[in-house]
Order: structure tokens, then C-alpha cells, then sequence
């Protein structure tokens, strides 16, 4: 018999449990990825069932199928344009109008459907109670009770996607608007007639009516006299209401979502406040809250940077026992140069960042997310973000930064739309890592005092500060602003946790290998023979004419990019002593410092970039950086110089 | 008695009467921020009510719609709600 093979995507709001459900379903053949040209995750995995293959796409978590948001359209476009034999819809059965609002508009797009309703447990535990066969009658849609953490309800929710994927004929009940719109829905569905479109035609008079942009541009390409006609009975429709036509049909909507809702859901009064409520209001209290949140990020760092550092020397001690062995095998010549200083080094190089620090980081950042946590932290810093143009989710891969930017890049995904990313993702990797701030200790810190290294972060501050303003007032599109759902405290799920984390170190790693050994084997050929010397003299009118620094910083710059806190021990081999003020003014040394501080962050990080951001911004964030560096160097230098504040 | 959302105290229920675009906070406040507001449920004549404001001007955390929702301070600002007291 031949295999037969489905398509299965998973659609829903956030915090509903899809991401356990797709972890359920796929055990370990998973794929994450990127959408393509796009910054937002795609989650793909595979599994076998009763004779199927079976592909399971999980799309992003959503409120709605307009425009707000790029997962919006990714989604709604996957559902049109790939037809997924059947979707699953999870819905959390807690939050059920809300999540209702949503299950309108799948049935709307008049795709093969099928519920999920998930969470049965917590809804019972707030007195929710929810006749899930009244809720399949009245959708016209197989309803399948799932508590997904614990696997409850999975195998049924396959089978009866398989059922509903091989049965084509749909009974679904698409909602009925007030008659004064659904008879202008009509009147455009009937000028839509004799057009070719990739939406039900329905569908698209409604999204018409919404003035929803990317619909509008595809028809105006091909009737462009319908638009007028939309354009005209919208406002009716608002002249009708006294609202905006989209705000009238969103209501109408969840009009139809709560009355469906209220019919199908019994709700029993509670009788004490659960823990969960307990604990949100302690840690989102004005003073505990901030107390509590400083313990966690203090906590957070700790584990990631304190265990993390130790297993990353303890590994590297280990590697580097076996050099003497691998001379003893090579000899020490311009062969165990290149094979240890370039191809043996970036491997340990990766190993040691990519296991003790993104491991946890990636741990920690879920647990973070699935508790409901991180949505406390956002609550209370937003005030904050708000002065460099972002939002109260960015405080998380913003600290992170502190420690490695390369967890701090991979944690921009957090931020919701793309402008966000981009912006949060420009900013961190201008914040001093652990790394760097080898440099400016060990060189400001150590020669000019700790005012002086203590100036630096200031200024560092100062221009993240500016630059987030510059970037939210020239940026286009809508004010960033929190809207966020604050989902209730749960337990994260382990098994889902360790899975998440386990694919995106895969996917981190196989743009971050080959990247850190190719660049470490061409920076170590270019020194063997002797090319660095000539780049360094090449771009002295650089570090020598603009910044005022001796010529060999050249060679230290480049090598810097490979790991940052190496800079100042080739600093000390290139000049034989570790007595920097031998070699280097006072101001000389706060202008590496601030170079070194500010200029792309270490290979690592353009990696963790290309992995969010794709490969033409990542390039453009490192560019944009180098050139910054400089040109801030150069002016500080000067505004030094004739302040005479350092001797030079 | 219309006001902001954001004169609302805490515990204090109200009803939408409208969503203000236009411009402010050195931004223009679309037409994409309305919808996507009344896509959380924000739709006039829903009730919502204020469960907590964060210190420093930071977001409000309201209840509407069987759930709890977080809004930046300068979004509830917009949204003009008629007091139920």
C-alpha cells in the first residue's frame, strides 16, 4: 500500500499551549527554521500514524487574521496559499470568547478545520465548565478535549484530523453579521463574482469592508472600480453605526464569539483566589515586584554567566591540554598554525560559547515564557523601554547583553513585530559584554581608574539612549506600544522546554560553525603570512590618522571580531608585556576601549543575527556598526584631545 | 461621565465608548492600532476594568473580555471609556 501523506498546521492564540501540542505530536523529528526573507520562526516536524506521514507546521500565535502583525500574514497567506489538508485550531478552553474570535475567522477563510479545546484542567480550576458537544454543534466543527501537557486527548485529536482531512465535504456555520452588512458583504460578493481569487470571495468582501491593505492591493491590480464600491459602502455601514466600518465588523465578531461562548460554558463561582492569582499580584506589586524581579535577572545571570563561565574554562582547559600532544604530532610549524589556531580553535571556540551559555539560555528563556513570568517583567519595565523607543519585553535579551550578546540576539524573537527585532536587536549588540568588559577593566579599568571605565558605560548608555530614539522616530510604521495578553502562572512544560532548546542549538550552531572556523582559518592564514601586517598598514589612516592609535591595533581589531576578550592578550604578545602604559597614552587606551566596546560584536553574534534576522540585515547591523565605531572614536578623540582631560 | 481609560482607579469598571487615532507621543496613531485593539476585544460597549497600573507611568493591566490584558500607557490613553460606577 502506498503511504499517504498529510498536512496538518496548528493555529491559535499565544499562551494556549499550541508549541506543547506540536512537541507532542512531532517527538523528535522537528525542523525550525525561519519563514523565508522573514524574522519570524517556522516550526516544522514530522510523524507517523496509522499508515500516514503526517507534516505538521506550527504557525506563529495570534489574536486575529488581519495585518497587525507579520505572523498574521504569514499565517493566513500559509492557510490560502498551501491549503493544509486540515488545521487544528487550539483554543484554551479558559479563555474561550477570545479564543472563539479567533476560530470565527479560520471558518471564515473556509478551511478543513478542527478544535483542539486545550487547557480543560485550568478552565476547571477557574469554575469553567465547557459543553464541548454543544460547541461542535453549533460550529459545525469536530471539537476535541486535549489537556496537552499531560497528553491528554492527542491521539483522538489525530484521528479525527485524519477523518476530517480525508472527509471533503464541510458543514461549518459561518457567521451571520447584522443584516445592514451582510447585505453589502452580499453586494461586493457579487461584484467579486467573475474575478479569479486565491481567498473565498466572501472572505475577501469582508476584509474589503475591514480596509484591510494587502487585500485592497491585490484587487485594485485587478478591478480597481471595486475598492470604490467597498470605499463607499463602508461608509454607510459607518454612518449606520456612528463607528469605523472594521471596528463594527470586529464587534459583530466577538458579538457572535461571546453569544456562542456563553451558550456552551458554565461558570461555577470560585470560592478562594487560586496561587496563581496569588503570586501575580505579589510579583507585580510596586515594590515586591521589582525586588523579586532583581533577585530573578540577579539569579538569571548568575546561571547563565557564573555556570556557564566555569564549564566554558573548564572546557577550554580541556582542550587546550592537548596542544602540546597536537605539536608533538605536527611539529610547531605553519601547519599546526593554521590547523590549531584556526580549524582546532573555532571548533572549541563554538563549543565553548554554543554549550555552557546558549544551552541555559535557551532553558531559561522558555521557562521564562511558558510560566507566564516574562509577561510580569514586561509589565513592570515598560515605563523604562519606552525611553530607547522599545517596549517592556526587550528588558530580557537587553540584560542578557550584559552577559553575551549572542543569547541576547537570539532573544530579540521575543519582540512582536519586525521594526521591534530590529531595533532591540541594533541595541544589544552595542551593550558591553562579559568580553568586552575584559577590555575596558582590564585596560581603562586597571590604567586610568574606574571612573574612566565607569565614563565608558556612560557614554555607551548615552548613545544606546539616542540611537533608540533616532530609531523609533525614523523607523517607519505604528508607535511601538505593549499590548500583550498576561496569561495566567502555569508550569512550563519540561519534555516541550528541552525540545525547543535542543533545535534551536542545532539551528544556532549550523550557521555558527562553519562561519567561526572559516573566519578563525582565514584570519590565522592571513597572519602566518604576514597579511594582517599589511591590512594593519593599509588602514592606518584609519586607526593611526582618524583615531590617534598606533598602527598594530589593526592587527587587533580584526583578530578582535573572532572573541573580544582575546584583544588584550594579543595586545600583550604583539608588544611583549602586559605594562600597557608602556605602549599606549591614557587616551589612547579610552579610545581602543571604546572602539573595541562598540564595533561589531564577535562572530558569534553576526551568526546569532543571521540565524534572526537572515543574512542582508545581519550584514547591514555589523556594517553600520563598524562605521559607527569608528566615527564615534574619532570624535571622542578629538573632544579629548582639546579638553585635555586625558594626556596624550 | 467619558475619560480616558487611564483615569480609571484600580478595581473600577468602565465601558468603551470610542478609540482615539490620530496623532501623539511623536507618533501617528493609525487606523492599524485601532484594529489592532478591537481585535483584543477593546470594542465599544465592552466593559473593561482596571486590575493594576504599573509605577512610573508604565502600562495598565485590565480585565475584558474572561481575560487579562496588559496596554502601554500611551495606548489606554486613547481609549475613551464612559465610567460605571
Amino acid at each position: 500500500m502506498k503511504e499517504r501523506r498529510l498536512r496538518i498546521a496548528l493555529a491559535g492564540n499565544a499562551n494556549v499551549g499550541k508549541s506543547v501540542i506540536f512537541n507532542q505530536l512531532t517527538g523528535l523529528h522537528q525542523h525550525i527554521g525561519n519563514w523565508p526573507g522573514k524574522t519570524v520562526e517556522k516550526a516544522e516536524g514530522t510523524l507517523h500514524f496509522k499508515g500516514y506521514t503526517i507534516d505538521v507546521i506550527d504557525l506563529p500565535g495570534i489574536y486575529s487574521l488581519s495585518t497587525f502583525s507579520l505572523e498574521e500574514v504569514i499565517s493566513r497567506e500559509y492557510i490560502v496559499t498551501e491549503k493544509p489538508d486540515v488545521v487544528i485550531n487550539v483554543v484554551d478552553a479558559s479563555v474561550l470568547e477570545r479564543n472563539l474570535f479567533f476560530t470565527l475567522q479560520l471558518i471564515e477563510l473556509e478551511t478543513p478545520l478542527i478544535i483542539a479545546l486545550n487547557q480543560i484542567d485550568v478552565a476547571e480550576r477557574k469554575g469553567i465548565k465547557i459543553d464541548y458537544k454543544r460547541l461542535e454543534e453549533i460550529l459545525g466543527v469536530p471539537v476535541v478535549p486535549t489537556v496537552a501537557i499531560k497528553g491528554r486527548g492527542i491521539h483522538d485529536l489525530l484521528s479525527k484530523a485524519i477523518e476530517v482531512a480525508e472527509k471533503q465535504a464541510s458543514k461549518q456555520t459561518i457567521i451571520r453579521y447584522g443584516e445592514e452588512i451582510e447585505s453589502r458583504i452580499q453586494r461586493l460578493e457579487g461584484a467579486l463574482k467573475n474575478i479569479r481569487l486565491r481567498y473565498p470571495a466572501r472572505w475577501v468582501a469582508i476584509k474589503l469592508l475591514e480596509g484591510d491593505e494587502y487585500i485592497e492591493k491585490e484587487i485594485r491590480e485587478i478591478k480597481p472600480e471595486i475598492l470604490d464600491l467597498a470605499n463607499s459602502l463602508a461608509k454607510e455601514i459607518e454612518e449606520i453605526h456612528g463607528h469605523p466600518c472594521p471596528t463594527v465588523i470586529t464587534s459583530e465578531r466577538y458579538e457572535a464569539a461571546g453569544k456562542i461562548a456563553r451558550e456552551v460554558q458554565r461558570i461555577l463561582p470560585i470560592i478562594k483566589p487560586s496561587l496563581s492569582e496569588r503570586v501575580h499580584n505579589v510579583t507585580t506589586h510596586k515594590i515586591m515586584g521589582y525586588l523579586i524581579m532583581i533577585l530573578v535577572v540577579l539569579g538569571i545571570l548568575q546561571m547563565i554567566f557564573g555556570f556557564g563561565g566555569y564549564f566554558s574554562s573548564l572546557l577550554s582547559d580541556l582542550f587546550y591540554r592537548y596542544e602540546p600532544l597536537f605539536e608533538s604530532i605536527f611539529g610547531a610549524g605553519l601547519l599546526k598554525e593554521i590547523i590549531w589556531g584556526g580549524l582546532i580553535e573555532g571548533i572549541i571556540a563554538n563549543i565553548t560559547i554554543a554549550l555552557p551559555y546558549i544551552v541555559p539560555f535557551y532553558l531559561i528563556l522558555y521557562i521564562l515564557e511558558d510560566s507566564g513570568y516574562l509577561a510580569r517583567v514586561a509589565f513592570l519595565m515598560d515605563a523604562l523601554m519606552h525611553k530607547i523607543g522599545l517596549h517592556g519585553k526587550a528588558f530580557i535579551p537587553i540584560m542578557l547583553g550584559y552577559g553575551c550578546n549572542v543569547p541576547a540576539c537570539l532573544g530579540c524573537r521575543i519582540m512582536e513585530t519586525e521594526r521591534e527585532r530590529l531595533i532591540a536587536g541594533f541595541i544589544v549588540t552595542l551593550i558591553p559584554c562579559a568580553a568586552r568588559t575584559v577590555v575596558i577593566l582590564g585596560l581603562v579599568g586597571t590604567f586610568l581608574g574606574i571612573w574612566w571605565a565607569l565614563a565608558l558605560y556612560a557614554l555607551d548608555l548615552a548613545i544606546i539612549l539616542i540611537l533608540g530614539r533616532l530609531a523609533f522616530r525614523i523607523l517607519p510604521g505604528e508607535p511601538t506600544a505593549l499590548i500583550m495578553e498576561m496569561p495566567g502562572y502555569k508550569m512550563p512544560h519540561l519534555k516541550t522546554v528541552v525540545k525547543q532548546t535542543w533545535f534551536r542549538l542545532e539551528e544556532f550552531l549550523k550557521i555558527s560553525f562553519p562561519l567561526i572556523i572559516l573566519s578563525g582559518i582565514l584570519i590565522k592564514v592571513a597572519e602566518v603570512y604576514g597579511a594582517l601586517k599589511i591590512i594593519s598598514h593599509i588602514l592606518s589612516p584609519i586607526t593611526v590618522g582618524w583615531l590617534g592609535l598606533p598602527e598594530v591595533t589593526g592587527v587587533i581589531l580584526i583578530s578582535g571580531i573572532l572573541r573580544k576578550e582575546l584583544a588584550l592578550i594579543l595586545l600583550a604578545s604583539l608588544i611583549g608585556t602586559t605594562n600597557f602604559q608602556l605602549f599606549l597614552k591614557p587616551l589612547q587606551m579610552f579610545i581602543f576601549a571604546l572602539v573595541v566596546m562598540l564595533y561589531v560584536p564577535c562572530i558569534a553574534t553576526i551568526a546569532a543575527c543571521i540565524k534572526e534576522f537572515g543574512w542582508k540585515k545581519a550584514i547591514i547591523i555589523a556594517l553600520t556598526e563598524i562605521l559607527f565605531a569608528i566615527f564615534i572614536g574619532g570624535i571622542v578623540y578629538r573632544i579629548l584631545s582639546i579638553l585635555n582631560l586625558l594626556e596624550h | 461621565m467619558e475619560m480616558p481609560l487611564t483615569a480609571l482607579k484600580e478595581g473600577e469598571t468602565g465601558v468603551i465608548v470610542s478609540i482615539k487615532v490620530g496623532f501623539g507621543h511623536g507618533k501617528c496613531w493609525g487606523k492599524g492600532f485601532q484594529k489592532r485593539l478591537t481585535d483584543m476585544g477593546l470594542t465599544p460597549g465592552t466593559e473593561v476594568t482596571v486590575i493594576k497600573s504599573a509605577p512610573f507611568n508604565g502600562p495598565i493591566e485590565v480585565y475584558v473580555r474572561g481575560y487579562r490584558l496588559v496596554l502601554g500607557r500611551g495606548m489606554a490613553e486613547r481609549i475613551i471609556v464612559e465610567a460605571r460606577r
